[in-house]
C-alpha cells in the first residue's frame, strides 16, 4: 500500500487537480489553499483505504495488437450529438443532429464502417409552428430557458438513437454514448418547460403512448424516462462514457453504503461529504491519484435524479424522480497523464471486465488523449461545423433584411440594419483607454 | 462526342472562378494531370443561355480524413498493430481536387474558347473518354503539320501532338537534369522532322545524336545525315571573334601589347581559312614586326610584340591540343564518317539542305573556341536566310548543354562570341526562319534574354530550385502547380507548354530505342571494370615499374 507521501506527490505531479489548486488558489481563503494539499491527500488516502477493503480496484488487461486481433470481429456502435451554436436576435435557430459511427473491423471494405446521420432537427424555436416543442410563452430569462430547451433536445435526441438503433434490431456487440447514459433531469423540471411537439414524439418514439400523447406525457421527464427505459432493455451492453467528472457521485455513494453497513459513523460522513464540498474535490481528482494506468473501479450503482433536491422540490415532477432508472458508474485511467473517464450504464454489465477492457482498447488508440477513440470519431461526425452555421446565420440576416426591405417602412429598414450590426458586448471590445494601444 | 458515355467522376465544390475550381473526387477515378470534363452553361452574346462543356486540368490532388487522428497512428505503430482489426475509420478519405479551366466547347466544336463564367457549384464532373480528349487536343491545336511525341502522362492511350509549325519558327527550351529525358524528345523532334524533311543542325558536345548516323539507310533512306568535325575557319570579317580568342586563349595581356594584337590583326590581311593558318601567319608577321620595330610600330617596344609572339603561340597550342582531342574522339567512332565543316560562307548548303541533318561534333574543344565555331556557323548561315537570293532553306538549331554557348551575364562568360549570335537568330529567327531549340540541365545559368524568347518549353524532372525559378521565370504558360510537379517526374516524363501545345500538358515522351548511338554505350562503368584488361603498352610498364623504382630508391640512398 502507498503511504501519504506518496499521494502527496502525485497531486504535485498531476494537471488537472493543479488546475483546481489554482482555481482555489484564488478563490479561497488562504487557510483553506494551506490545507487543500493535506486535506486532498487525507481523503484520497481514506477513499483508497476502503476501495481497496471493498475490492472495487481492478486491473485491466491490454495487449494492443492481440487484444485487436481477437475483437476484430465485433461490432461497435458510437453516438455523439452535435447542436449549431447560431445566435441572432430575433429568432431561435436550432440545427441539432446526433450521429452513429458503426464499424465491424473484420467486414469487408464497403461493410467495415457506416456513418449514420440518426436524427436531425432544423428549425426556428420561436416558430410557433416549429415541429419539436409546442410554443409557449416563456416566463422565464429568455435566454436560459432557451438554452434548457436546446439541452434537452440533444439529450432526447442522443437517447432516442439509441432506442432507434434498439428499435431497427441492430446487432451491436457495443453501443457506446459520448457523455452520460442518463442526465441529469432537474433543470427540466422548472414551470414553463415546453412539451414536445405530437409530431416530434412519434417520430421519437413510434411506439410510445401511441393512443394518449396528452401535454403531460409529451413532457421531457416522460419521454426521457421512456426513453431510458427502452435502453434498459437493450440486448446489446451500452455505455454513456464522460470525459471529466465535475462532480463526485462514486466516492460519496461508496461512503454512503460504508455509512449504511455502519462502517463510517454518521458524523464522519457528513463531514467528509462537506470536506469534500469545501475543497471542490472531484471522482477524477481522487481517482487519478489513486489508479494507476490500466486500473479500473468497478461499478457503483447510482441514484441520478435524488428526489428533495432544492429546485425539484415542491415540483410537479418531484414524486417522478424515483421512477429513473440507477446507474452503475465505474471509472478507468487509460494512461499516466489525464483524468479517468467514467463509465455509465443502466444495467448490471454480465462480463464487467471484457467491457472495460473494450473501452480501455479504444481509448488505447488516443495515447495522449486517452478517450475511446469512436467516440472522438463520431464526434467530429456528429458536430456542426462553423462554415454550416456561418451559411445559416447569413441566411437568417439576409431574410431579416429582405422582410424589411419588402416593408418600404423606412423605419424597419433602420431596425434591422441596427439589428444586423449590433455588436455582441463582449470584453474583447472593452474600449481601450490611456495609453493602451 | 457522346458525353452520355462519360462516367461521372466528382462534385464541384462551393466557391467557383474562371480560371479553377475544386472538386470532390471518387476515390481512385482520377489522377493529377488527367483532363475532366463539367457542363456548364454561360450567357450569350445575343442574350440567350447557352449549355457548354467545360474542360479542365487537374493540377493537384488532396486526400485527407479528418477522423484519423495523429496520435492513433503513433499507437498502431508503436504496438505493431493493423489499423484493420482495430475500430478506426479506413474507408473516409476525401479527396479534393484542384482544376484549372482549360476553356469551353460548344455542342460538336470541339475548338477550346477561354470560359468567361463561372462553373457550377455542385456539378457534376465527368471523365471524357481516351478518344474525345485526343480529339480535342487534335481539334484544339489546329496545326497544319502535328509532330507525334508521346502520349498524355495520365492517359496513355490518348497521343499527344505538337505544332511543328510553332516548333521550327518560335524557339523551343528543353530542360532537365541529367538523364531526365531530353535527349529522348530531342531525338523524337528530330525524327518528325526528318520525317518532313525539315534541315536540322544540330550542334553536339557528347554524340548524343550519333544515332541517327548509324541508322541512317535503315530508318532515314531519304534523308540525308551529315557528320561534321568542326574546322575554325574564318575570315577578315571575324576579326573580332579572333581577337576575342586570342586574347582568351592566350597569356594576359598589357594594354600596349592589345593595342599592338588589334593593330595586327587589321594589317595582316586574310583572304579566308584555317584559322590556325591565319595565326601562324600572324606570329611570323609579328617576329618580323618586333625585329624592325622602329619602322611600323613606332610606340610600341619589341619586348610587347615578343609577349604577343609567344601568346599566339600558346594560342596555336591549346587549338591544336583540341584538334587533336577531338580528333582521338572521332577515331573511336571508325564506323562513322566525319566529315571537315564546309565554310559556311562560302558553301552554306552543303550544311542546310531540304532533308539533311548536319551533325557537328564538338567533343573535346574548350568552351571559347565550341562558343567561336558556333558563332561563326550561325552567324554565317544566319546571313544567308536574310539575303534575298535565300540560298538555303529554313533550317533548325539544336544547340544541345547550350550553357555553353548562351551563359547567364551572371556567370561572368558574356564576351563568348556564341552569345551575341544566338541572341540574334533567336530574336529575329522568326522572320528568317532560322528556328532554335536551346536545351540545358542548368536553366538558372542560361542567358534571361535568350531563354525567355523561346515560346514554348519542355520541361523534365529537375530538383534544383534555382533551375525551377528560372524555368517559370521564363515560360509565361508555365504554372507554378506545374513547377510544384517538376521534382517527382520520372525518367521521360516531361510538361510541355507554350505555343506547340494549346495549354500545358504532362507528356510521357515515346522512347526511340533505336535512334541511340551504339558506339557510346550505356555509361556502364562497373560493367567496364569487370572486363577490363590492360592495354599491351599498360602491361609492359608495369612490367618495368618495379625495376626503375628499385634504381630511383638505391639512388636516393646513396645520395644520403
Amino acid at each position: 500500500m502507498r503511504n501519504e507521501i506518496d499521494i502527496k506527490n502525485k497531486i504535485k505531479a498531476n494537471s488537472s487537480l493543479f488546475t483546481n489548486f489554482v482555481k482555489n488558489a484564488v478563490n479561497a481563503s488562504p487557510k483553506v489553499q494551506n490545507n487543500f494539499l493535506d486535506v486532498s491527500a487525507q481523503v484520497a488516502l481514506t477513499v483508497q483505504k476502503i476501495l481497496e477493503d471493498a475490492d472495487l480496484i481492478t486491473n485491466l488487461e491490454y495487449k494492443g495488437k492481440d487484444f485487436w486481433s481477437e475483437n476484430k470481429c465485433k461490432t461497435a456502435c458510437f453516438i455523439d450529438g452535435g447542436v449549431d451554436k447560431t445566435s441572432i436576435i430575433s429568432s431561435a435557430p436550432l440545427s441539432i443532429r446526433t450521429g452513429s459511427y458503426i464499424v465491424k473491423p473484420d467486414a469487408a471494405d464497403k461493410n467495415r464502417e457506416f456513418f449514420e446521420e440518426s436524427m436531425v432537427f432544423l428549425g426556428d424555436l420561436y416558430d410557433p409552428k416549429n415541429e419539436l416543442y409546442d410554443f409557449a410563452e416563456d416566463d422565464f430569462d429568455e435566454d436560459q430557458m432557451l438554452n434548457k430547451k436546446k439541452d434537452g433536445a440533444r439529450i432526447i435526441f442522443e437517447a432516442v438513437t439509441i432506442v432507434k438503433h434498439i428499435l431497427l434490431n441492430r446487432k451491436f456487440d457495443y453501443c457506446f454514448l459520448h457523455g452520460p447514459i442518463e442526465a441529469t433531469v432537474m433543470p427540466f423540471t422548472v414551470m414553463g418547460f415546453p412539451t414536445f411537439t405530437k409530431f416530434a414524439v412519434e417520430n421519437m418514439l413510434p411506439f410510445y403512448n401511441k393512443n394518449k400523447l396528452n401535454a403531460e406525457a409529451r413532457h421531457f421527464i416522460n419521454v426521457y424516462l421512456e426513453a431510458l427505459n427502452s435502453i434498459k432493455k437493450s440486448k446489446f451492453p451500452t455505455y454513456g462514457i464522460v470525459e471529466t467528472s465535475n462532480s463526485a457521485p462514486y466516492i460519496k455513494n461508496l461512503l454512503y453504503s460504508y455509512k449504511s453497513k455502519g462502517t463510517i459513523s454518521e458524523k464522519d460522513f457528513k463531514n467528509t461529504l462537506s470536506t469534500i464540498k469545501k475543497y471542490k474535490i472531484t471522482d477524477s481528482h481522487l481517482l487519478e491519484i489513486i489508479l494507476q494506468s490500466g486500473q479500473a473501479i468497478k461499478p457503483l450503482e447510482v441514484k441520478k435524479q435524488i428526489k428533495g433536491f432544492s429546485v425539484t422540490s415542491g415540483s410537479a415532477w418531484e414524486d417522478k424522480m424515483d421512477s429513473f432508472p440507477s446507474v452503475h458508474i465505474g471509472y478507468i485511467k487509460v494512461n499516466d497523464h489525464s483524468a479517468p473517464i467514467r463509465i455509465e450504464s443502466l444495467n448490471q454489465s454480465k462480463n464487467l471486465i471484457k467491457d472495460y477492457e473494450y473501452i480501455l482498447a479504444t481509448a488505447r488508440l488516443l495515447p495522449n488523449y486517452g478517450f475511446p477513440v469512436g467516440l472522438n470519431v463520431v464526434d467530429k461526425f456528429a458536430k456542426i461545423p462553423n462554415w454550416m452555421s456561418k451559411a445559416s446565420r447569413k441566411y437568417y440576416a439576409t431574410h431579416l433584411l429582405k422582410q424589411a426591405i419588402r416593408s418600404k417602412d423606412q423605419n424597419t429598414i433602420s431596425l434591422a440594419v441596427k439589428i444586423l450590426s449590433k455588436k455582441v458586448r463582449s470584453w474583447r471590445n472593452r474600449p481601450l483607454g490611456g495609453l493602451a494601444r | 462526342m457522346n458525353t452520355k458515355k462519360w462516367k461521372s467522376i466528382g462534385t464541384v465544390l462551393g466557391e467557383t472562378n474562371i480560371s479553377e475550381f475544386y472538386f470532390s473526387l471518387k476515390n481512385y477515378k482520377a489522377k493529377k494531370g488527367d483532363i475532366i470534363t463539367t457542363e456548364s452553361k454561360i450567357p450569350s452574346s445575343e442574350g440567350n443561355v447557352v449549355p457548354v462543356t467545360v474542360w479542365g486540368k487537374i493540377s493537384s490532388i488532396e486526400s485527407s480524413n479528418a477522423f484519423f487522428p495523429t496520435e492513433a497512428a503513433q499507437e498502431l505503430t508503436n504496438e505493431n498493430i493493423d489499423i484493420r482489426d482495430t475500430i478506426l475509420p479506413t474507408t473516409r478519405d476525401e479527396l479534393i481536387c484542384k482544376v484549372i479551366i482549360l476553356g469551353f466547347t460548344l455542342k460538336d466544336n470541339l475548338k477550346l474558347m477561354p470560359l468567361n463564367y463561372p462553373v457550377r457549384p455542385a456539378a457534376t464532373v465527368s471523365y471524357p473518354s481516351s478518344e474525345d480528349v485526343e480529339a480535342l487536343l487534335i481539334s484544339d491545336l489546329d496545326s497544319e503539320h502535328p509532330l507525334f511525341i508521346g502520349s498524355l502522362l495520365a492517359r496513355d492511350a490518348v497521343k499527344i501532338k505538337i505544332d511543328a509549325d510553332n516548333l521550327v519558327s518560335r524557339h523551343v527550351s528543353i530542360f532537365g537534369m541529367s538523364g531526365s529525358g531530353k535527349t529522348v524528345m530531342v531525338r523524337r523532334i528530330m525524327d518528325e522532322l526528318l520525317q518532313k524533311k525539315y534541315p536540322m543542325v544540330v550542334l553536339d558536345i557528347h554524340g548524343d545524336y550519333l544515332g541517327f548516323i548509324q541508322k541512317q539507310k535503315k530508318l532515314y533512306p531519304n534523308n540525308q545525315v551529315k557528320l561534321f568535325y568542326p574546322n575554325l575557319s574564318v575570315s577578315s570579317d571575324d576579326k573580332e571573334i579572333i581577337y576575342t580568342l586570342i586574347d582568351k586563349l592566350g597569356n594576359s595581356l598589357t594594354d600596349p601589347q592589345k593595342d599592338f594584337l588589334s593593330s595586327l590583326l587589321e594589317k595582316v590581311k586574310y583572304e579566308g581559312g584555317s584559322l590556325l593558318k591565319y595565326i601562324e601567319l600572324l606570329v611570323r608577321k609579328a617576329r618580323e614586326y618586333a625585329s624592325d620595330s622602329s619602322k611600323s610600330f613606332k610606340n610600341i617596344r619589341p619586348a610587347s610584340m615578343y609577349v604577343v609572339v609567344r601568346s599566339l603561340g600558346q594560342v596555336a597550342k591549346k587549338l591544336k591540343n583540341m584538334e587533336q582531342t577531338n580528333f582521338r574522339h572521332r577515331q573511336k567512332m571508325s564506323k562513322l564518317k566525319f566529315e571537315e565543316l564546309p565554310d559556311a560562307a562560302t558553301e552554306p548548303e552543303k550544311i542546310v539542305n531540304k532533308g539533311q541533318l548536319s551533325i557537328l561534333y564538338l567533343k573535346g574543344y574548350e568552351n571559347l573556341p565550341a562558343s567561336a565555331i558556333v558563332s561563326i556557323l550561325l552567324e554565317n548561315l544566319f546571313k544567308h536566310r536574310q539575303e534575298v537570293e535565300e540560298e538555303i532553306p529554313p533550317f533548325l538549331t539544336i544547340i544541345e548543354e547550350a550553357h555553353n554557348f548562351i551563359p547567364s551575364r551572371s556567370e561572368d562568360k558574356d564576351n563568348l562570341p556564341s552569345v551575341d549570335t544566338i541572341r540574334k537568330v533567336i530574336t529575329e529567327g522568326r522572320k528568317f526562319g532560322t528556328g532554335v531549340m536551346i536545351i540545358s540541365q542548368r536553366p538558372s545559368r542560361l542567358d534571361e534574354t535568350i531563354a525567355s524568347q523561346c515560346n514554348s518549353q519542355i520541361v523534365f524532372r529537375m530538383v534544383n530550385q534555382k533551375d525551377q525559378r528560372a524555368t517559370t521565370r521564363d515560360s509565361e504558360t508555365l504554372s507554378v502547380d506545374d513547377s510544384k510537379q517538376l521534382p517527382n517526374l520520372a525518367n521521360g516524363q516531361g510538361i510541355i507548354s507554350g505555343q506547340v501545345v494549346n495549354f500545358s500538358l504532362p507528356v510521357q515522351i515515346k522512347f526511340d530505342a533505336e535512334l541511340i548511338n551504339d558506339d557510346i554505350g550505356n555509361e556502364n562503368f562497373i560493367t567496364a571494370v569487370e572486363n577490363w584488361d590492360d592495354k599491351e603498352s599498360v602491361k609492359q610498364r608495369k612490367k618495368f615499374a618495379k625495376d626503375f623504382s628499385n634504381i630511383t630508391s638505391i639512388d636516393k640512398r646513396r645520395a644520403n
